[in-house]
């Protein structure tokens, strides 16, 4: 056998550069990666899949749901019913029916979701009535179900057309303007449309679902080329190499970050076809004209640097892909923090501070852009300074991290 | 030439009262070019965490050690370059061939496309694995992994080789090539060690054998110096003696 090597012409090496190394793990991370098939179509494919059948379906629900609570008839059990014929016929000209058979336990029903309202006449109706004082009836309902809302609604506001309707007959019989009870004539005039009143739901859910997709979006890469490559017993080698640290962790963040965007822009892109395909209505209630996709991009953008980095650092503390993973649950959860905070605490999004504050900032960001509102220069301004400064810090800890000698061990 | 002075590491222990283990008390020896260095010893007597610190994965707490003249804590990276390793992890990327394997390390090496090409084809002949370089490592057999990483190590063309237990859970003919090809890196002059916890295979190859026991260098010597040290032409007898305690075997 021949000589295959000479150790005295030693293969010689340039100095492995920052950028060059960068570049070489990023690529293979992503050949790996994209090998693959099925976590990497499912890595890809799920935001852009889900987000139009969520956005669809959602507005159909919402829509199937108020056209028929708003028109169908609404049969109530109305208890002692025939203590009050005409109310009950008056009732049944507004659409609300007495049922034909009254459960006898009306609470009961309700307690069991059985029926939404219920209406109690009181054994006195008709003396009051007669005595003109007021007759009593009672709307049994439970508040807290979202269901029961408009149908407690209409009830409510036929009882009081009624009780205003005969009121006002009382005292034209005693000569009496009726006008005079009236100290204000109050009415209201809502200008939201329909669409836009879907869209107030919309507008809570399409960030969030933006937000976790843009955070958690490359996760699995992160945590496979940290967690995974130690646990595999391939981080070892590496870190023998003279490329230098950062750079290797820099290479596959970078790659991570290649999916999170690429799933993201996807995602976007299916956003803009459900938007289209969901006709005129829909383009009204947000805006997905091509600048306000880009605007979403760029304010999406450091949230995926934001989500690597964390999750790197994550996972090279994490001594197995396990407990990497194990993480995931409070990673979820962190995006949607600020969402429900703004549904019981609404916030005005015109202060400065609020666009420092990770996925707050992000959050009404999306939410000025998808109205079509333009932030401001500063608003942009703070928002990408704070978050890029928290992806550089985040950066900063998960090369420190690798530097360290306990990384390299596996178990 | 790489040379260890005095090397000391220690772990914190597990819990937070527990004395810190002792990995490594006082290790001291020279390893010389064109000559293969056995580190003998038993399972857990500091081998590994010893060559872990030649080739700059963990600093040593005291001493120092040297590789053609460069020190593995101020100058790693010049270190890395001079130096081919394959660790006690030895895990291959299993959705990359072989090839692609030795590829990446090369060029995190900083090799150019040819050189890589032509260092890949010099290894892949030594080490006879012509037949499976392009395939996807999914699936090797124990031996086609080990090949991989030694390839995967040397495709810069070190002039100082180390490899954790390099034959271990080989097959015989598998091991016989290895040997064979350890004996050519020797013949290149360049400087190897190994580490092993099996004397025969450390007799058969070595020019000089480290013995490590509870972290300390036990003895050190040719073969036949070792054997008239211990008054025992046996070298497994001469190694339990050497070793002092039977504790030190089973440990």
């Amino acid at each position: 056998m021949n000589t295959p090597m000479n150790a005295s012409t030693s293969t010689r090496t340039r100095d492995t550069g920052f950028f060059a190394s960068l570049l070489t793990v990023m690529r293979k991370e992503l050949r790996d990666f994209s090998r693959d098939r099925k976590t990497l179509a499912l890595t890809l494919l799920m935001g852009p899949l889900f987000y139009p059948i969520l956005m669809l379906g959602m507005g159909k629900l919402t829509e199937m749901r108020l056209s028929t609570q708003l028109e169908k008839p609404l049969d109530v059990a109305i208890v002692g019913k025939e203590r009050a014929p005409n109310l009950v016929a008056f009732l049944a000209s507004q659409g609300i029916t007495a049922m034909a058979n009254p459960p006898r336990d009306v609470e009961a029903s309700i307690r069991a979701q059985d029926a939404d309202v219920a209406i109690v006449i009181d054994e006195h109706y008709a003396q009051d009535w007669a005595a003109g004082r007021p007759a009593r009836v009672s709307i049994v309902t439970d508040s807290t179900r979202r269901n029961a809302e408009i149908p407690v609604a209409r009830v409510v506001s036929a009882l009081d057309g009624y009780s205003q309707t005969t009121g006002a007959m009382r005292l034209l019989a005693r000569g009496v303007n009726p006008g005079i009870t009236r100290v204000i004539g109050v009415d209201r005039k809502d200008l939201a449309t329909p669409e836009a009143r879907r869209g107030v739901m919309l507008s809570v859910v399409m960030p969030l679902i933006l937000l976790i997709l843009a955070f958690i979006g490359g996760a699995h890469l992160s945590m496979d080329t940290t967690a995974g490559e130690r646990e595999r017993q391939s981080l070892e080698p590496l870190l023998a190499t003279p490329a230098p640290r950062s750079a290797l962790v820099s290479g596959k963040m970078l790659a991570a970050a290649c999916i999170g965007i690429t799933s993201l822009v996807l995602t976007l892109l299916a956003f803009k076809l459900s938007a289209n395909l969901a006709g005129s209505g829909f383009a009204r209630m947000m805006d997905v004209s091509f600048l306000a996709i880009g605007k979403m991009m760029l304010i999406l953008l450091p949230l995926v640097l934001i989500g690597t980095a964390l999750l790197t650092f994550l996972s090279a503390n994490s001594k197995s892909m396990k407990e990497a993973q194990a993480h995931m649950t409070w990673l979820l959860f962190l995006p949607m923090l600020p969402a429900y905070a703004l549904m019981v605490y609404p916030l005005k999004d015109t202060q400065l501070w609020q666009y420092a504050v990770p996925f707050l900032s992000q959050n009404q960001l999306l939410g000025r852009v998808s109205r079509g509102e333009s932030p401001s220069p500063e608003q942009w301004g703070v928002y990408l300074a704070a978050s890029l400064a928290l992806a550089g810090l985040l950066w900063l800890s998960a090369v420190w991290r690798y530097r360290q000698e306990k990384l390299a061990i596996s178990g | 030439m790489i040379v260890a002075e005095h090397l000391r590491k220690t772990f914190p222990g597990k819990g937070k009262k527990a004395a810190p283990v002792v990995a490594v008390d006082d290790v001291s020896f020279t390893a010389h070019d064109g000559q293969i260095t056995g580190l003998l010893g038993p399972n857990g007597a500091g081998k590994t965490t010893t060559l872990r610190m030649l080739y700059t994965l963990m600093h040593p707490e005291t001493g120092r050690v040297q590789v053609d003249g460069h020190d593995t804590v101020t100058h790693a990276a010049a270190v890395r370059r001079v130096l081919g390793v394959l660790p006690d992890a030895r895990g291959v990327y299993k959705r990359l061939s072989a090839r692609e394997n030795i590829e990446y390390f090369g060029e995190l090496q900083g090799l150019s496309k040819v050189q890589i090409a032509e260092r890949i084809r010099l290894l892949a002949s030594a080490l006879q694995m012509e037949d499976f370089l392009d395939r996807q490592t999914e699936g090797f057999s124990q031996g086609q992994r080990t090949k991989t990483a030694i390839a995967r190590a040397l495709v810069h063309n070190p002039k100082n080789v180390i490899l954790d237990e390099p034959t271990n859970g080989l097959d015989v003919m598998t091991t016989r090539g290895l040997r064979e090809f350890l004996r050519q890196l020797r013949a290149e002059g360049r400087c190897v060690i190994f580490s092993r916890h099996i004397m025969q295979e450390a007799a058969a190859l070595c020019d000089r054998i480290v013995i490590i026991g509870n972290g300390r260098v036990m003895a050190e010597g040719t073969p036949d110096e070792l054997r008239a040290q211990a008054g025992n032409d046996n070298l497994e007898d001469a190694f339990v003696r050497l070793i002092g305690t039977e504790e030190g075997l089973h440990a």
